[in-house]
């Protein structure tokens, strides 16, 4: 039985509107051990970012005299998928994210503060449903925040497709397997400036302008609730000492 | 620490947000013209016009010229002047390699210290600990410690640390214990007798009579790191408690 992705009443498969996002929850300083870290989700598809560094370069040959590298790994963890996955590093696909990915925060991170060492970025999907490497950037710019490592600004990252030329934003599983356009976009919120965007499937480019539109809408949404939880955070990390200053 | 300065903009307006939590991105000043100029300290830049934050944190000021973002973050980033406790890892011809929790080991040189020389070398077997300050510690260089004075040349409470207990904790913490008035260091201080050396690279040492007091002491820091004050006495009430039940 065929299911309309967009209905005639204008409601998605789960109920959402062309231009809701799914529900965001998020959590930064998770584990003892990385030097930052958080957990993030975004309706079902769930996705842990930790971050290492700066620290040593582990293989002396890539060591940039001028900059820090920056080194990405993204997988899938077997249980995350529908189908238990047999092949989880190394894969196309995760080559494929994990670059993407690396590029992405290479321009977001001020390398040139810390010459000489690496960043490594870990993100692990516990639970994939449409929209992991958003959930990605999104959880690894959580992380590097919280890791204290400079960066120009949030990254946040948010997907869109279309149906009957109306754009959808922020696709499930179901919605990007439709066959319908996925272009997932990750951009600097204050400047607007574009670091990643991809696009699976053919628009034409009226359609694509108002896609990357919806999208990039969507960012500005995901980014006012990350900046709330890393006010918070913030505010508890070190407002709570009161009236303290040691200088 | 105000070695981090180096960046100096001419400057009219900051916005009020000192004092407030700040996110990476946020612009916190305009550049608009005028003669007075400021000092950008850790976590603030200048791009074209605009002072941005690059860290999450809290915008601190200090009289006349000084911003800054102050944030806790697991790993230490060096600055001169900066006192830390460092493991000695390996013995060089002319010093020791520490390691200080920063990217790079740092040195530390036989001259370095109270009357050292070729003759009259320092003993540090691998492993031991040295409380020390840092003299150079910039992006580029390799860092070095020193455990001498450099004025005096007299070591004033600087070079190993024998016995007790060191454990890690994150940046902010060790600047809180360093704080004039430290709410969990006068509690503890008023019930055990104890000495302790703390390194703003997030290391702390203790040492006091009994390991039941040491454990005491490094468990009740830890736990104060998000405390108030308040908080704080019954934290430390409650572990003290549990001590003299024993």
């Amino acid at each position: 039985m065929y299911r309309e992705i967009l209905s005639p009443e204008g409601l998605r498969l789960d109920g959402r509107r062309p231009n809701e996002l799914r529900k965001i929850r998020c959590r930064m300083g998770l584990f003892a051990r990385a030097d930052g870290s958080a957990y993030f989700e975004q309706g079902n598809t769930k996705v842990l970012a930790a971050v290492y560094g700066p620290r040593e370069v582990s293989v002396k040959s890539a060591m940039k005299h001028d900059r820090a590298i920056v080194n990405c790994e993204y997988f899938m963890a077997t249980f995350s998928t529908g189908e238990r996955k047999k092949k989880t590093k190394g894969d196309r696909r995760s080559q494929e994210i994990s670059l993407v990915i690396k590029q992405t925060f290479e321009s977001a991170i001020m390398t040139h503060l810390l010459p000489r060492t690496e960043i490594n970025i870990y993100l692990q999907v516990l639970q994939a449903d449409g929209g992991t490497r958003c959930a990605s950037i999104n959880a690894a710019t959580l992380a590097l925040i919280d890791a204290g490592i400079p960066m120009k600004d949030f990254v946040v990252a948010c997907a869109a497709g279309c149906v009957d030329s109306t754009p959808i934003v922020d696709l499930n599983y179901l919605e990007d397997s439709s066959g319908t356009a996925d272009v997932p976009v990750a951009i600097l919120p204050k400047s607007n400036k574009v670091l990643m965007l991809q696009m699976d499937s053919k628009l034409p480019v009226q359609t694509f302008e108002r896609v990357l539109d919806a999208a990039m809408t969507g960012c500005h949404k995901i980014y006012d609730i990350l900046v709330e939880a890393c006010r918070e955070r913030t505010r508890d990390l070190v407002g709570s000492r009161g009236a303290f200053s040691a200088h | 620490f105000w070695a981090y300065f180096q960046v100096t903009v001419k400057l009219v307006k900051m916005q009020a947000l000192v004092d407030e939590a700040v996110l990476p991105g946020d612009v916190v000043g305009n550049i608009v013209g005028s003669s007075e100029a400021i000092r950008l300290g850790p976590g603030l830049t200048q791009n074209g016009e605009a002072i941005v934050a690059t860290k999450a944190g809290i915008l601190r000021h200090r009289a006349p010229d000084k911003f800054w973002i102050e944030n806790s973050q697991k790993r230490y980033m060096p600055a001169t002047d900066d006192v830390v406790i460092g493991v000695v890892t390996e013995k060089l011809g002319e010093g020791f390699k520490v390691d200080i929790g920063t990217h790079q080991p740092a040195t530390l040189s036989i001259y370095q210290f109270e009357g050292g020389n070729k003759r009259n070398r320092p003993n540090l077997p691998i492993g031991s600990l040295v409380y020390a300050r840092m003299i150079v510690a910039n992006k580029d260089m390799e860092p070095e410690i020193s455990c001498v004075n450099s004025a005096s040349g007299k070591a004033e409470g600087f070079g190993p640390l024998e016995g007790g207990y060191m454990f890690k904790c994150s940046t902010g913490l060790a600047r809180q214990c360093m704080a004039p008035e430290c709410p969990v260091l006068n509690e503890l201080g008023a019930a055990i007798p104890f000495e302790i050396a703390v390194g703003i690279n997030g290391r702390i040492w203790v040492n006091s009579g009994s390991v039941d007091h040491s454990i005491l002491l490094s468990n009740a820091i830890v736990n104060s790191e998000y405390m108030t004050e308040n908080q704080v006495k019954v934290m430390v009430g409650e572990l003290l408690e549990r001590i003299k039940s024993r």
